[in-house]
């Protein structure tokens, strides 16, 4: 019989530190999807999970055992990419647009769509390449709760316990996300319809 | 009318808008919230998950082989006392020790004679604290310090995409760097007769070989055929075996009180 992952918890709490191996083996595939949908590279994600390990490892005292331990790394991932995001963010060298109305902004959406050319399969990949650029826009928290709703299909409650949210104010995040999207992406998908 | 808040139309998009009925009955009703909706649905369709290429077969190996070192008072012992009995006592043997240090001395000899001697500056302490050192010890600290580079630089190997460009002119610089070290352990070991620790430096000598010496246009087959080796002969589970019993043995304070723990 297995053992379970409060059992594991319990071995590693008591000092049996190579115990912790089991949940490593256990987990790591769950929480990879998740980071490399908002990371887009293996090695980043990579890191991550390291850095959720780690912490989850250093916090293991802490864990509550209400919810289980796969919800609980979960909610570690999250937030460590989080952290990754904004930390990328900060130090982005292409400064990203707060404000997708800037006219800038209307002026580079409306050359793109004013210039597909009769091929399909191009337009495709530049509808691709618009969405990777629009969900960059997205602040880190925008672009998580969308994802998590859209992608990962996490229910709002599940988006809010996760991101420590309330659930009106997950709802907001996905709101504006897709907004936003919206306001970038609509000249395109109208065009390829 | 009242038209629907745009808000309301992207949330009863994904099904969590509140009144959900008179959402409905509203959409059936006005065109102009229909389209509006109709125009969200299509735009969240062109929207696909980021398809998530599927992760190396031992994701969970590297890292948990790079998670190890991080976790706090972490011993490096991983492996069944049974396994390590069987398979580690002649490594520890202190005539393989002794072999060890014998090198090492040559080593230190070489070295001695090419290197700049840093040591005769004024206000260097090295030599002092290098004095006090138990030379068991050290032998220990180089040989498992041998031990875990190698390791690392084959989990790299063998978690390189062949399906990608192949750049390995960093690894390749490493192997170079280790082989050297291999010789010289790999033949202390065969000189005091100790020949599974003998064998597995004998395998790595051949795999650093092969990626030390590969060309600089490594094909994909070259680095699946280095790949393969190193499965096929268990290459990383015995240096990881051998490794981690040799950090144990670094610190016999460590090792007494996880006993006293255990």
């Amino acid at each position: 019989m297995e053992v379970t992952d409060a059992a594991v918890v319990a071995q590693v709490l008591a000092g049996d530190q190579d115990a912790f191996r089991i949940l490593v083996d256990r987990h790591t595939r769950s929480i990879y999807t998740v980071i490399h949908r908002m990371t887009g590279n293996p090695q980043d994600t990579e890191e991550i999970i390291q850095e959720v390990f780690l912490r989850a490892y250093k916090s293991l005292e802490r864990f509550e055992q209400r919810s289980s331990f796969a919800t609980w790394l979960y909610r570690i991932a999250v937030n460590r990419t989080l952290d990754f995001l904004n930390a990328q963010k900060m130090t982005d060298t292409n400064p990203i647009t707060e404000n997708p109305d800037s006219e800038t902004h209307q002026e580079e959406i409306q050359l793109r769509s004013a210039s597909p050319g009769p091929d399909r399969l191009l337009l495709s990949t530049e509808i691709k390449t618009s969405i990777t650029d629009a969900m960059r826009r997205l602040t880190p928290v925008e672009r998580m709760a969308f994802t998590l709703r859209h992608m990962e299909g996490k229910s709002i409650e599940e988006i809010s316990q996760v991101l420590n949210l309330r659930a009106d104010a997950a709802k907001n995040s996905i709101y504006r996300a897709v907004q936003k999207l919206r306001q970038q992406l609509a000249p395109l998908v109208s065009v390829a319809k | 009318m009242k038209h629907l808040t745009e808000e309301q139309i992207i949330l009863h998009c994904f099904g969590d808008a509140e009144n959900v009925a008179e959402i409905n009955q509203h959409l059936g009703e006005c065109s102009e919230c229909r389209e509006a909706f109709d125009q969200v649905k299509a735009m969240l369709a062109s929207i696909e998950p980021t398809p998530v290429p599927a992760p190396h077969a031992s994701l969970e190996q590297k890292i948990w082989l790079k998670l190890q070192d991080r976790l706090p008072g972490k011993n490096h012992g991983v492996l069944p006392d049974s396994f390590s009995r069987h398979f580690l006592r002649p490594f520890l043997q202190a005539k393989w020790a002794a072999g060890a240090m014998a090198v090492l001395v040559l080593a230190a000899f070489v070295a001695g004679r090419y290197w700049p001697r840093d040591s005769e500056k004024p206000g260097s302490a090295q030599p002092a604290q290098a004095a006090q050192m138990d030379p068991q010890r050290v032998v220990l600290v180089a040989v498992g310090d041998h031990l875990e580079r190698s390791q690392m630089l084959l989990v790299e190997i063998m978690h390189t995409d062949t399906q990608n460009d192949i750049a390995l002119s960093r690894e390749q610089a490493q192997a170079r760097d280790l082989l050297d070290a291999n010789h010289l352990y790999r033949l202390s070991a065969q000189k005091q007769g100790d020949p599974s620790v003998a064998g597995m430096l004998d395998q790595l000598d051949r795999v650093l070989a092969e990626i030390a010496n590969a060309p600089r246009d490594l094909n994909q087959k070259d680095l699946q055929e280095i790949q393969d080796q190193v499965r096929s002969q268990g290459l990383l589970f015995k240096i990881r075996v051998i490794g981690s019993k040799v950090r144990q043995e670094e610190n016999p304070s460590r090792q007494y009180s996880e006993n006293q723990r255990l």
